[in-house]
């Protein structure tokens, strides 16, 4: 435990460095805020009920979205590995009298938890004050959305160290996350909830595990999602983070054995 | 060897190592397309419940999405490299740039060639097509004029913003983030119309940080959208102005950041 923190903390401090960078990071939040508040409007005042929801619900996520979405950005899992294996440091990762999972785990969490700090809270706390996000239908809801959304990190890192993974194999990363992250803005609502999706496509994304990163907890949040809806979704994240961890596991164990280290 | 002959020399050079990464041919291939067809679904699904977006239809929305993606994959076929150069600053490599005996831009240009962006240039060829005629449209030769060089002065002015904003690296050391919001205005409106935005955004893509001339201002032309008794209308016609004005700006940056660079000395 005491080596989780000690790596956490390492790059929590990393955050740290780059003031400009910070600030630059926080505008772009409050931009896209701003813009996606501006999308539903205009779309409402073209036919206010096709929702199902009301504008303010409908900008309550969307500005929310905006803010968390940054959680999954951060630490990216998936280059740390891509680059280790490039510049042949790999080794000296796997040398280290420490679980890989863990090592990795303990370096996401550093830089989720500076995100949420520096960047996630005050961002809500603007879109408070000036974008029209609203506060949790019930304090129950505020509970589940924070339990929901932690669930939600979990599972995105597992997804990032399976892509790590693969990328043992093709040695290059960035293609496979460029379309994997565009699966992601498709399938976890970040943009367009899941329920407006038509037909088969919505079943489809209800049971990917996208959905668990945003929608779910969103979708408690604006009160979309209620009583036995909730549990449902919860047991469904669940479901996916086992068998992600575990075949993230199950994958890394049978790949570790032809590592190829360029360079180093 | 003059400076085209070494640019393309070096692109060259970058195509054969890139070769080496055959799997990621492929995925990069198929990861691109993905790419475009979801970004082009979420409009989809929005626009399926309604019938248009501040009358801008879903053709429209194509054409106007299409006509982005055709100026930045060219853009990014031939010069993608300049956001690395933060990289080349603090690793203190662009020293190698600075000693050998050529132009230090076209080193820097020709780093690169990624040839996967024809992908994304074939699908906006598909788009914009699909688009043409769905929405049938007339153009006369004007019009095909005035569309090659609202496609060529949207590849100018992605690079010059770019490169413009990767010099803001000679002075700050680093240049992502601003990379990142000036991505984040490209990502909103290569969606969206920007009459949906607020006033003050308008004018920042129209004049401080005009992206809007990359497929916007064309579009209005192109699809015949002008109004040509409003006060303004002919300010969808100055693409090609605006390219050469920002290509103009970032060749004095260029310039001012090579005489005060120092090298980060590692």
């Amino acid at each position: 435990m005491k080596v989780f923190w000690a790596f956490a903390r390492q790059s929590f401090q990393t955050g740290l460095i780059y003031r400009f960078d910070f600030w630059l990071r926080v505008s772009t939040v409050l931009l896209l805020m701003y813009s996606i508040r501006w999308v539903w409007i205009a779309l409402y005042a073209q036919r206010p009920g096709a929702f199902g929801v009301s504008l303010e619900q409908m900008v309550t996520y969307g500005v929310l979205s905006t803010a968390i979405v940054n959680l999954f950005y951060s630490f990216g899992v998936q280059y740390y590995i891509s680059g280790q294996v490039r510049s042949g440091a790999i080794d000296l990762d796997l040398l280290k009298p420490l679980d890989f999972h863990i090592h990795m785990l303990a370096r996401s969490a550093g830089e989720m938890l500076f995100r949420l700090f520096v960047i996630i809270l005050p961002a809500m706390l603007c879109g408070y004050l000036f974008f029209g996000l609203q506060p949790p239908v019930t304090s129950q809801a505020g509970f589940l959305f924070a339990v929901t959304l932690l669930i939600g990190y979990l599972i995105s890192f597992y997804l990032g160290f399976l892509l790590g993974t693969l990328s043992l194999v093709t040695l290059e990363v960035h293609s496979i996350d460029w379309a994997f992250d565009a699966l992601t803005r498709f399938f976890s609502g970040q943009f367009v909830p899941l329920w407006l999706f038509p037909g088969l496509l919505g079943t489809l994304a209800t049971l990917l595990p996208f959905g668990s990163l945003l929608a779910t907890p969103l979708s408690i949040y604006t009160g979309v999602l209620s009583g036995d809806a909730i549990l449902t979704a919860i047991g469904l994240q669940l479901f996916w983070l086992a068998a992600l961890s575990l075949a993230s596991r199950w994958l890394w164990r049978r790949i570790q054995a032809r590592i190829i280290s360029q360079g180093g | 060897m003059n400076g085209l002959q070494l640019y393309f020399r070096l692109i060259q050079i970058s195509l054969l190592s890139s070769m080496q990464y055959r799997a990621n041919f492929i995925v990069g291939l198929l990861g691109l397309i993905v790419w475009n067809v979801v970004n082009l679904g979420l409009i989809g699904i929005l626009i399926t419940q309604f019938t248009s977006l501040k009358d801008w239809t879903l053709w429209e929305l194509v054409f106007l999405y299409c006509l982005w993606i055709l100026g930045n994959s060219l853009y990014s076929l031939f010069f993608s490299h300049t956001g690395q150069m933060e990289d080349y600053l603090i690793e203190g490599t662009f020293d190698q740039f600075l000693l050998r005996p050529a132009s230090p831009l076209i080193q820097v240009l020709g780093r690169e060639f990624q040839y996967l962006e024809i992908a994304d240039a074939l699908f906006a060829l598909t788009g914009l097509s699909l688009a043409y005629t769905r929405l049938g449209l007339r153009w006369d030769g004007w019009h095909w004029g005035f569309f090659v060089l609202a496609i060529v002065s949207g590849t100018l002015i992605v690079l010059a913003l770019n490169l413009l904003v990767a010099c803001t690296a000679f002075w700050t050391g680093r240049s992502r983030g601003a990379a990142m919001v000036v991505n984040q205005f490209h990502g909103l409106v290569q969606w969206y119309p920007i009459d949906i935005f607020g006033r003050a955004f308008r004018l920042v893509v129209t004049g401080l940080l005009p992206v809007a001339f990359m497929n916007y201002y064309p579009a209005l032309v192109l699809l015949g959208k002008l109004d040509h008794a409003s006060p303004g209308w002919w300010l969808p016609y100055l693409s090609p102005a605006v390219a050469l004005l920002l290509v103009g700006i970032v060749s004095r940056v260029w310039r001012l950041a090579l005489i005060q660079y120092t090298s980060s000395g590692s």
